[in-house]
Order: C-alpha cells, then structure tokens, then sequence
C-alpha cells in the first residue's frame, strides 16, 4: 500500500492497528470519514420526515408573493415616495441625461469623426498599428448598416466606464490604505466576480424598470468590482522599499498617495480598467433583456426568431469593440513605465494637439461632404446571404452526414445521452444526498468553511423553491464543465509540450477570451439550433480558453529543476508528465476548474436565450411577463448556484497564494 | 558641553521590542533574558536592546554586524522609520522622541537623508526626477529642483544617463542615484542601511571610494550600517558592533581588531590582515639608545604593512616613528613580525579625538 510509506516506524502502533492509524493520517480520509458519521446520524432523521427525491414541499418558503407585492409596491410609488424623488429618480434621471448626451454627442461628430476620435485615441495609447485596427472596425461598423446601435451601445458603455471606475477606484482606494476595509470587501468582490451577468439584471430591474437607467446601473455594479480588486491590491502591493525611501525624505501622507503608491500601481490601474471596460461592455450587451438597446438588443431580438445573419450583423460590431478596446488598454498598460519611443515630435502634450487638430479636421470635413449617420448607400446586407448559407447548412450538415453524422445529430446525441440521463439523475437523487455530495466534494477540495457555504447556498436554492430548475442548470454546467476540461487540459498538455502549437493557439485564445458572452450564442444557434446542447456548446467555447491559458501556464510553470532532475533520472515523457508536472501544477489545475466552472456557468444561464431552459429561462420569463417575483427568485437561485460552483471547487491554495 | 561638541546623534538605552505588549520588556523583568528565551516567555523580539553610543559629527560610525542582529532597525530608530519602544534620542541635542509629525517631517527632509540597499526609486521617474524628488517633496519649483539635481547626478557621475529610468541603470548606478537623491537635500547626516550589500565585489569597492571621497570632500557625517567587516574597516571613524541587538564593541577599526572585546568579536576579527589595520603607534616600543638617528622614518598612524615595507626597503633592523618631527618611538622586526602573527600583547594606541 502506497500510504503505509508515510507511516514512520517510531509512530506506528501495532501491526493490525496500521492500516487505519495510516488512513487517519490522511486529511483528505478524516474529512470524509467526518461526513459519513454526520449523514449516518442525519440521513435517517432527515430521510424519515421527508422522504422522496426532490426537495421537501414543507422546507420552501415561498418568496414569490411577498415580491410580488414589493413589486406593486414599487410600481405604485415610483412617481410619489420621497426615496423615488429624491434619490433614485434623480440618479435615473442623470443616468438617462448622460447617456442621452454622450449619444447626441457621438452623433454630432459623425461617422467620420467618431471612427477619427477612436483612431487617434487608439494611436496615442497603444501605437499606429492599433490606429489602423480601430479605424477599420468602425468602418465596418457603419458597413454592416450598425452605426446607430453601435453609437447606442457606445453610449450606455461610456456612462457605465466612468461611473464604474469612478466607483471602483473609490472603493479601491478606501480597501488600499484600510486593512479593515480591505478584509471586509474583498469577500464580496471576490464573490461578485463569480456571479453570472444575469443575476444583476432582476433586482436593477425590480427598482428601476426596463429601461436605459437600469441596463447602466446594472453594467456599473458588474464592472466596477475588477476595478475596485486592482486598485486596492495595486495600491497594497506598493514597493515597501519604495514607500520606505519616500517616507524617509519625510513625504506627507498625499505626497506618498500621489507622488508614490498611485504611480507604482499604474500597471494595476490599467489592467483594472482594461478588464471594467471588458465586463461592462459583456454586461451592456447582455442588459439588452432589461431595455438597454444598442447592439445587444438587435441581437437579442434576431435570436428570439432564430435570425441567424441579423444576429451576426449585430454580433460582429461587438467583438470588433470588444478587440479594440481590450488591445487597445492592453497596450496602453504594456506601454507604462517603458521608454517613450517614436519622433520627439510626437511625445506629450504635442502628440496630444497634433490628435486633436487632425480630429477636429475630420469632424469639419465630415460635416460638410457627408451627412453625420452613416450613408444608407454604403451599407453592406450581411443578413440575407448569412441566412442562405444558414440555409445551406440546415439542409446539408445539420443530419445525413455520411460517417460523422450532423451537428444537430450530435447535438441530439449529447442531449439524449449525455445532458437528458444527468438532468433526471441529479433530479431523482435524494435532496440530501445531492447536498452531502456536495459537501463532500467541497471539504476534499478545500476547507469545511467552503463546504459549508456551498453545502449552505444549496440548501437556500432549495428553500426558494427552485430545485428541479436548479438541477436542471447544474446538470448542464457538469456536462459542459467536462467537456471543457477534458478539451481543456487535453490541449494545455499539447501546448505545454510544444512551443510551436503554444505560439499558433495564443493569438486564438486571444481573440475567443476577449468576446462577450453573449456573442457565442449567435454560432452554436446557426450550428447546433436552439436548445440546451447548443448553449452547453457556447458555454464550453467560452470557457475553454481560460482553462487552456491557466493550465499550460501552471505545467509551464513546473519549476525546471524538478524537470531537470526527473530527466536526469531517465524518466519518460509520460512519466513526467504524471509523476512531476501534473502534482506540481495542481494548484494550476484547481484553479482551471474553478475558472472553468464559473465561466461555463455564466453562458449556461444566458443559454435561456438559445432555449436552454432551467433557471435562465426562469429570469426571461419572469422579464417578459412582467412577473418580476418569479424572475427575482431565480436570481436568487443563480446566485446560490454561483456561489455553490465556486466553494466547491475553490483550492485551498488559492486563498493562501492571494495573502502572501 | 558646547556646541560645537554636541553630538549629531546621542542614543541612550535605546529599545526596540516588537511583539505583544513589547513595551514592558525594556527594564522589566525579561530585560536580560536571552533572545531564544525572550520570545519563548514573551512573544517578543528585542531588534535593539539597551544601545547607547553618540555619533560626533564630521565622523563616518559603522554600524556593522551579522543579519539579524538588529543593525538595520536601529539606523530606522535614529528618524523614527521604526518607532523606538523606550530609550532617549536626540540630534544636535534636539529630542526626536518628543517631536511632532511636522517636526519630524522636518527633519527627514532636511537634516537626515537615507540611502537603502535595494534603492527604493521611484522606477516611474527619470534619474532626474528620482534625485530631485526629496527637492519637490520639499515643495521646491520645477525648475529649481531640476537645476540642483542636474549638480548631483554630475557629481555621483551620472553625468549623461538624466533621462534613463532606474530600471535602464546597473545596480551601481541605481545606487548613485540613490546617494544622489539623499545628497539633494543637503542633510547634516547621511544615514546608509547596507547600501552596497546587493552589488557586486568590484561595483562596491568602487561605491565605497565613492563614500571615502564625499567624506574627504564634505566632512559630511555618515552613519553607515553593513554586514560587511572590510567595509567597516575601510570605512569607519568608528565601528559598533552588534550581536542580538546590543552593541558587543564600539570602538576604531583598530581597537576592534586590536584589542576584541570577547570572543564574538575575536572570532569575527579573525580573519582580518592586522597589519594592514593596526598602527605602529600601537606596535612601537619605546627607542632605545641611538635609534633616533638611524632608519626609515614612518608616522605614528601608518599601518604596520606600511612600516613592514619601509624597514624592509631600508634593509635596516627597525623603523623611527616620528610625529611632528619627534621621536615617538621604534618599531624593529619582533614588533612588526609579532603584529602580523598575533602575538603582541593588546596595546592599541589610545583613541585620538
């Protein structure tokens, strides 16, 4: 027995005694054992009052009426109590003031002006190759006959920007310099970033209705946690030989803030910005279901009827913004800190005038040859010809294939053999016994406090009355979880292998991390239909370029000299492999599924929208009827899953890595 | 006293404890406990125990011993970058303890600069801007402060790297910008915290001429802590030494070496070439009858090595030692030769102000 090694023959007691002496020095043994002693006092108990699979009718609370009637509530008292007038009306009436402004502002420029304003801009951060790319994308922004949504969603996006990195970099500043605050915040945001979009949407929409106002305020709370983590570790991580240095020249306490900490934390700041712009674009598109318009709405309502090339003609907009701005505040922080380069000419404040004189020529001349929306003539329909190549493929690749079958085969198969007998498992289980698997998996993998929140978050979903549902998600977040990760480290193996395959799969990787999640919808629906294998399908695309990155990085990241020495050994590849790369990288691993889960879950909920059901279908419908109660509960649930998926698989390590 | 004998620094019983209730182990019954036993009563570390010592001015006192021995706490105590636990501390006779934020903010800017071992500049600012940052910290204009710090980087001989940022620099010259940085603002005393620890053998030789040649040029005085024993001998008007956060020996390189206060500190000396640090002052004998005419002459503060050569280029028995031009005495091959082997009763010349 591999264990009895650990035994060391000083403490070992007598020979028939080992075996269990050895076990019980096993954490992860203990653990277990720990469990099966409270599930063999509870389970009886439990089982005898409320027997049966699904959750016990007698252990709900129905939450539905009571929000109904804050609902009516709210409805009733929008225009009349004092919080309405004085507070929440106000910050609604100033978010639609602002959008309206930066739209009709955006439109006063005009295509040629905007696409100048967003080229120069890109060139001053980032240099003229992003120029170029910034300048094309607009153009084909206005090709595809999408200037107006663009302009829309670039409008909700700049409000939503300020006000989240204003927010956030408050938030940010107070956890930096306050340990107490620092440790009462980080919990939530850690816990709000693994919140899917569709959770926001319900309780913005519960106070300020469908509209514009709730679609920013909702892009806001989800976007501006990444700001607020980064500044705050950016400001902590400060050099403290730095920081001692400048106090010993006797620097007040702003001298050191301005003149020291927020410089060092340049770099954090940007990649702070760079992933709030990326959320709060994936939010404003996906805000589309609570009325924010713009690109995401025009996809939204071609998906609602299955209209593949209206979709795409709205989709690509979006992930041309999406390249743009991500490469573009890349860029600008890869750029902090190095040496200016390029003309003299160009640098500082001159580079600066010289931007604004050649936007300011374009505007003028835009305004005076062409009008300021984007010339019908020059509009490029992508929808009909995406539609007959739809078409085309309906009729020839969707079944009948010779050998490999049809996508909507495969899409069949994997409902039917895979998705179907999960779904009614985790359904038939016994509720207990669905939560003692969970506790299981989650003190094996971390610490009994995970195991309790997640065992804990469960039991909340079932108290909501949303069980079946639930388990319904879930179902599809396991069998896209497995997909991902068997692809997933199947490829990072390859990758951490080979520096060739690494170097043709990072500009790929690049380019799938960077999209919105709402786009991936748009090709599994012209690929697989509608349904749930089709939203599976877009969870695991989503999800699986983190877990490639995270894992080759981990197996890259083996220390060389334990390489060295299993080489030295005459260890095969294999056996490197098994025996020293994937041990040593198993904090890498953990937190690839970790990522994996928590991404495949997002899309997974957006799937409603593809018709994968379950508890995102809920939150649509609760959208469409107007029956916010309903939507608001399973929000809650989503919620509740959310944190479930996270403690389940959430290392040990990560929290230790993060205070060191 | 007057004034101009007050010392820059004058430390008496000073304290650092860190730990739970690190203020009742000064003077309290766990005072003299060993460091090992001390935190096994307590939870404490006592980084400075019980240190007393003045810095006069226009002197360069090491501050020297191995890691972990509390050196780099207490140069941190002298401007309260580390709060001291209990003790007295004053520069130019003024109380640090008693001062305000603004007082003491006063005095980091203006009368003691520090110099780090892993530099601490600013890596978003050019060489320029990380000199005269102590300047605009100040509150100095633009311009000024540019003006000034152009002087310094020229005089650490940086001249032509002003626009480089600290990471373009070798640690060498990452330092000098350090020193010029605390040299900016025109600090009565220099405090260093091993600041050539993380350079190499031949940069730091060339740092340390550096330091011996500010000190000749300004008389600036200099606190200078280092792990390093032949940086200490080179450097030091006087030497501290410190074991588990007390000082073991304070005195010249040539009292510590010459004459060590116990085995710790034998033991550290050791290895040390004695001829090239003690003095013929303290090897001589007195001259015997007829010595005064013949020989090499050397000064009392040559080093024995110096005088080893003198007698030996001479091909004579033995050297004059003459100060001012008097005989002080004679230094023949038994005292030379009972110098470089150790066995020379302790003698060292009697510290000259």
């Amino acid at each position: 027995m591999a264990t009895a090694h650990a035994a060391t023959p000083g403490v070992a007691g007598p020979p028939g005694r080992r075996p269990l002496l050895t076990l019980l020095r096993r954490p992860t043994a203990v653990k277990l054992l720990a469990l099966a002693l409270i599930a063999a006092v509870a389970v009886p108990v439990v089982h005898a009052r409320w027997s049966g699979a699904p959750w016990p009718g007698a252990l709900t609370v129905d939450l539905t009426a009571p929000l109904g009637e804050v609902n009516d509530w709210i409805i009733a008292n929008r225009d009349s109590h004092p919080l309405f007038l004085y507070f929440l009306g106000h910050l609604s009436n100033a978010v639609v003031l602002s959008v309206r402004g930066v739209y009709l502002l955006l439109l006063a420029l005009g295509w040629a002006g905007v696409t100048a304003v967003a080229a120069v801009m890109a060139w001053r951060a980032a240099g003229s190759r992003l120029a170029l790319t910034a300048a094309v994308s607009f153009v084909v922004c206005g090709l595809l006959g999408m200037w107006v949504p663009t302009m829309q969603t670039l409008a909700l996006m700049v409000v939503a920007v300020l006000a989240s990195v204003a927010l956030g970099v408050l938030l940010g500043l107070a956890a930096g310099l306050s340990d107490r605050t620092f440790r009462a915040l980080r919990p939530v945001l850690d816990t709000m970033q693994v919140l899917p979009a569709f959770a926001y949407l319900l309780p913005v929409a519960l106070v300020f209705g469908i509209g514009v106002p709730g679609a920013v305020l909702a892009t806001v709370v989800y976007a501006a946690p990444p700001m607020a983590r980064l500044t705050a570790l950016g400001l902590r991580g400060a050099d403290p030989g730095v920081m001692e240095a400048v106090s010993s020249l006797g620097a007040t306490g702003r001298q050191r803030l301005l003149t020291a900490r927020l410089p060092l934390a340049r770099k954090e700041l940007l990649l702070g910005l760079n992933q709030t712009i990326m959320m709060a674009l994936s939010m404003a598109v996906i805000a589309s279901v609570i009325g924010a318009g713009g690109l995401g709405d025009r996809v939204y309502q071609a998906l609602s009827s299955v209209d593949v090339g209206a979709a795409l003609a709205a989709g690509i907009p979006i992930v041309l913004l999406a390249v743009v701005l991500d490469r573009t505040t890349e860029a600008a922080g890869r750029r902090v800190g190095a040496e200016p380069t390029g003309p003299a000419v160009l640098r500082g404040a001159r580079g600066w005038g010289l931007a604004a004189v050649i936007v300011a020529a374009v505007v003028v001349v835009g305004r005076f040859t062409g009008g300021r929306i984007w010339p019908e003539g020059a509009i490029v329909a992508v929808a009909g010809p995406v539609n007959t190549a739809k078409e085309w493929m309906v009729d020839h690749l969707y079944t009948g294939v010779p050998v490999i079958g049809g996508t909507a085969d495969w899409a069949a198969h994997f409902t039917n053999w895979i998705l179907n007998p999960l779904r009614s498992g985790l359904q038939g289980l016994p509720w207990w016994s669905v939560l003692l698997i969970v506790a299981a998996l989650a003190w094996t993998i971390g610490t009994w406090r995970t195991a309790l929140t997640a065992v804990l978050a469960l039991a909340a979903i079932g108290v909501l009355g949303v069980w079946e549902p639930s388990m319904d998600t879930l179902s599809q977040v396991v069998a896209a979880v497995a997909v991902t990760l068997v692809i997933g480290f199947a490829t990072a193996v390859g990758a951490a292998r080979s520096e060739r395959f690494e170097r043709l799969l990072r500009p790929v990787l690049d380019v799938f991390q960077t999209m919105p999640q709402f786009v991936y919808l748009i090709p599994v629906v012209a690929l697989f239909g509608v349904g749930r294998a089709p939203a599976a399908a877009a969870a695991v695309v989503y999800a699986l370029p983190a877990v490639i990155r995270i894992t080759t990085q981990g197996l890259r990241g083996v220390d060389p000299a334990a390489m060295e020495c299993a080489r030295s050994l005459g260890a095969t590849r294999g056996q490197q492999l098994r025996q020293v790369q994937l041990p040593l990288a198993r904090p890498a691993l953990l937190l690839a599924v970790n990522q994996g889960v928590v991404l495949v879950l997002a899309v997974v909920i957006i799937g409603a929208l593809v018709g994968s059901g379950g508890l995102g279908y809920l939150v649509v419908l609760g959208l469409a009827q107007g029956d916010l109660a309903t939507g608001l509960v399973a929000g809650a649930a989503i919620v509740c899953l959310g944190l479930m998926l996270d403690r389940v698989t959430q290392p040990t390590t990560r929290t230790a890595r993060k205070e060191s | 006293m007057t004034a101009t004998d007050t010392p820059v620094f004058a430390v008496g019983n000073l304290w650092k404890v860190f730990g739970p209730k690190a203020d009742r182990v000064p003077g309290g019954e766990h005072a003299e406990l060993s460091p090992a036993e001390l935190r096994e009563r307590t939870g404490c570390t006592a980084a400075v125990r019980d240190v007393s010592f003045d810095v006069r001015k226009g002197e360069v006192f090491v501050v020297m011993g191995l890691s972990g021995s509390g050196k780099s706490t207490l140069v941190r105590c002298l401007t309260r970058l580390i709060e001291p636990t209990s003790g007295t501390l004053a520069i130019d006779g003024e109380d640090v303890l008693a001062m305000d934020r603004t007082r003491l903010r006063e005095l980091r800017r203006h009368r003691a600069a520090m110099v780090f071992q892993h530099f601490g500049l600013l890596p978003h600012r050019t060489v320029l801007d990380n000199v005269a940052y102590g300047l605009e910290i100040q509150g100095l204009g633009r311009a000024e402060r540019r003006r000034r710090a152009a002087g310094l980087v020229e005089k650490v001989g940086l001249a032509g790297l002003e626009g480089r940022r600290p990471s373009q620099l070798s640690g060498g010259q990452q330092q000098r910008v350090g020193l010029a940085r605390a040299l900016a603002v025109d600090p009565s005393v220099l405090l260093f915290d091993e600041p050539f620890s993380a350079l190499d053998p031949l940069t730091r030789r060339e740092m340390q001429d550096e330091v011996v040649r500010l000190h000749r040029e300004e008389g600036r005085t200099m606190v200078f802590v280092t792990h390093d024993l032949s940086e200490a001998l080179r450097l030091g008007t006087r030497i501290a030494l410190m074991r588990d956060g007390g000082i073991v020996q304070l005195g010249t390189p040539e009292e510590i070496v010459g004459s060590p206060a116990d085995d710790y500190v034998r033991a550290f000396v050791r290895d040390v070439p004695r001829e090239q640090v003690l003095t013929v002052a303290g090897a001589m004998r007195p001259p015997a009858a007829g010595e005064g005419e013949r020989g090499p002459a050397v000064r009392p503060d040559a080093t024995v090595s110096e005088a080893i050569e003198a007698v030996a280029r001479s091909g004579g028995p033995a050297a004059r030692v003459m100060d001012n031009g008097r005989l002080v005495g004679v230094v023949d091959h038994a005292c030379l030769l009972g110098v470089v082997a150790g066995t020379q009763a302790a003698n060292p010349r009697e510290v000259a102000a």
